[in-house]
């Protein structure tokens, strides 16, 4: 006969004051204590404390941030699982490096220039390891697809068959651009390349896209199909 | 982002593509934030402790060199009485591959088994998403993204293996177990048949010690944590075995509580037993699927004929087949490559998705809507909960409208907006309702 015990879960959630780190994974998940609403501290006093290594600004900066840089990693990626480990690797080299932030309002593009370069370095490594091991390039489309139907999902896999072909700067600029609507100036400070670098990579980008597009008329169908649905 | 029509075609696509891939990303969840906050303070905490091991190292270096030999000399003392034979882990893969980022990709239908040189192995149920994250002398970590898996890890004090499901870590102790995770519902289920496993993770009161015959069910959107307790019990055939099912036998798992039931089919839809004939080539529709080859796999089709194709294809390939002629709008094709996958390979998940599909290409047809609802109900009945409920639901509320008009569709599009108010068909159902 089963004996049944129920607890009533609660998520993580860390204490509002300074505290040591917690030296493993498990006693982090331990902590219970529910302190002040940080939601609306201003940023100057996030960074003070981020430089201070507070627990609280972590998870706040997390909290806040966390969500921007796991979607426009995924978008770039086409993987959740790989842009999981771009988020992290972010928040760990801009925490390294948080005391050369100079103008605290701008801690946002601080992070997302981070983001940028790790998700470039990552594409530069998926780019370099296809080209050693002497094979086709796999894509990895692993989304996780938001509101997506099928012939949608369909669509995007293969688009990102396509995006995989460019080179990784190319495809960092044209996703930044048209996926991630920035302007080709923030593009430029991100990726600390010039205005006309960026200019050159789009319009190469796109018209490498647009040619095998067109190249492939069963995509090109479906993609027309899908705008008379839309 | 919007198209103007001086556009040029290929502009305009791309447009559409770019406006495909921003709506296609989702937002992380609560709980996912959490998870990585919580790896991102160990990374940290890791990081903190090197840096510290420098300063006092560098403080104390003449005495930490003489420590060193000495530990080395003792230690080479040791090794000549007791020889240390702890060798790196290697494994063998079966059933799938590894790709970049450790990804574990299924090649066929039955899982992917990988068996490891110190007796340790573990499978991932068809269609399980998981990735093999790092493995080394010191033991291995793998994670599940979505899914469910078997693990069977020899005891071991020199070795440590962790299993993250979710945002759960599993540390295991030398072990039988299952462990599932579903992300969309944000469940964790753990079944325990031999040893110890430590759960940590996003509950109350702490890790979780499970002892064999335990069952753990975490139900994160209800914020529950269930503890059963069975008779401990010896790791069934049906989980890893000792000596495992080769790449072209398929692996026999436990069904997953999430898995579509087929019982209670029609008898009509009741298929015979299916027949795989494993050939170098039993994947080759789905690869030319993959590389857009729409075209090479309806003519493959014509060259073996209809018959043969249908009879002899894996269940990838009949899918890949159907995929490829409701791209080229071959309805009849798709509709017969879809109900063979459903005739002979009746307990695949593609069987079910397969009801699905078939709704589709009904609706295409543009005289079957009333045939593509019933399939919608089909598959609604089959997968309530399924990867394609939102979307037959939806599909069949556009159905009802188009035949019946309004008023017929607004109790579906009810039951849509109560089951799924943030899925895609939510816009329309919302603008039916406030039709007059």
């Amino acid at each position: 006969m089963n004996r049944y015990f129920v607890v009533t879960a609660t998520a993580i959630r860390l204490p509002n004051v300074r505290t040591s780190m917690p030296s493993s994974r498990s006693q982090a998940s331990l902590s219970l204590v529910v302190g002040q609403s940080r939601r609306d501290t201003n940023v100057e006093e996030l960074v003070r404390g981020l430089i201070a290594s507070e627990v609280w600004a972590i998870a706040e900066t997390w909290n806040r941030f966390a969500p921007m840089v796991v979607v426009m990693a995924e978008r770039c990626l086409g993987s959740r699982s790989e842009a999981d480990d771009a988020c992290q690797e972010v928040f760990y080299r801009m925490l390294s490096r948080v005391k050369t932030l100079r103008e605290p309002e701008r801690l946002r593009s601080f992070i997302y220039s981070f983001a940028v370069r790790v998700v470039r370095n990552a594409l530069r490594r998926r780019k370099l390891r296809a080209w050693l091991s002497f094979e086709e390039p796999e894509a990895l489309v692993d989304l996780t697809w938001g509101t997506l139907d099928v012939e949608s999902r369909d669509l995007l896999r293969r688009f990102h068959r396509l995006l995989d072909r460019l080179a990784p700067r190319d495809r960092l600029v044209f996703i930044l651009r048209r996926i991630e609507s920035m302007t080709v100036e923030e593009i430029a400070l991100a990726m600390d390349i010039s205005v006309s670098t960026v200019k050159r990579s789009m319009a190469h980008a796109s018209e490498r896209l647009s040619s095998w597009m067109q190249a492939d008329p069963g995509l090109a169908g479906l993609v027309e199909q899908l705008r008379g649905v839309r | 982002m919007t198209t103007s029509s001086h556009e040029p075609k290929g502009s305009a696509l791309l447009t559409t593509l770019a406006e495909l891939g921003r709506d296609g990303v989702k937002r992380p969840s609560r709980a996912e934030l959490d998870h990585g906050l919580n790896v991102l303070y160990s990374r940290i905490t890791a990081g903190r402790v090197r840096r510290k091991g420098l300063v006092r190292g560098s403080l104390v270096g003449a005495t930490a060199i003489l420590s060193v030999l000495v530990v080395l000399f003792a230690a080479s003392l040791i090794r000549r009485v007791t020889p240390v034979s702890v060798r790196a882990l290697a494994y063998q893969i079966e059933g799938g591959r590894v790709l970049e980022g450790g990804y574990l990709r299924e090649s066929g239908h039955a899982g992917v088994k990988l068996r490891f040189n110190e007796g340790s192995t573990f499978v991932l149920m068809p269609g399980t998403r998981g990735r093999l994250r790092s493995v080394s002398k010191e033991g291995a970590r793998v994670a599940i993204d979505n899914g469910t898996a078997s693990f069977r890890i020899t005891p071991s004090n020199e070795r440590h293996w962790w299993v993250e499901s979710g945002p759960f870590l599993v540390t295991v102790k030398g072990t039988v177990f299952v462990v599932s995770w579903e992300p969309s519902s944000e469940r964790f289920e753990l079944r325990l048949r031999q040893g110890i496993v430590v759960v940590s993770g996003p509950m109350s009161g702490g890790d979780l010690t499970l002892r064999a015959g335990q069952r753990v069910v975490v139900n994160l959107s209800k914020a529950e944590t269930l503890i059963t307790e069975d008779q401990p019990e010896e790791a069934s055939a049906e989980s890893v075995g000792a000596a495992g099912p080769s790449v072209s036998t398929p692996i026999t798992l436990e069904p997953s509580s999430t898995q579509p039931k087929t019982a209670g089919l029609p008898r009509s839809m009741t298929p015979a037993a299916a027949t795989v004939v494993n050939t170098p080539n039993a994947r080759r529709w789905a690869e030319a699927l993959a590389s857009g080859h729409w075209d090479s796999i309806l003519e493959d089709v014509e060259r073996t004929g209809l018959e043969a194709a249908l009879n002899g294809a894996s269940s990838e390939d009949l899918f890949a087949l159907a995929d490829a002629a409701r791209y080229r709008r071959r309805t009849d094709l798709a509709r017969d490559a879809l109900l063979a996958e459903r005739r002979r390979f009746p307990n695949s998940h593609r069987a079910i998705d397969a009801l699905f599909l078939l709704g589709r290409v009904e609706e295409s047809r543009g005289n079957g809507t009333a045939r593509a609802s019933a399939w919608y109900d089909e598959y609604l009945a089959q997968a309530p909960t399924g990867s394609y409920a939102a979307e037959a639901l939806g599909r069949k509320m556009i159905v009802a409208k188009e035949s019946g008009g309004a008023a017929q569709a607004r109790a579906i599009a009810e039951e849509y907006l109560r089951r799924f108010p943030k899925g895609s068909y939510a816009g329309t159902a919302r603008a039916l309702l406030r039709e007059p």
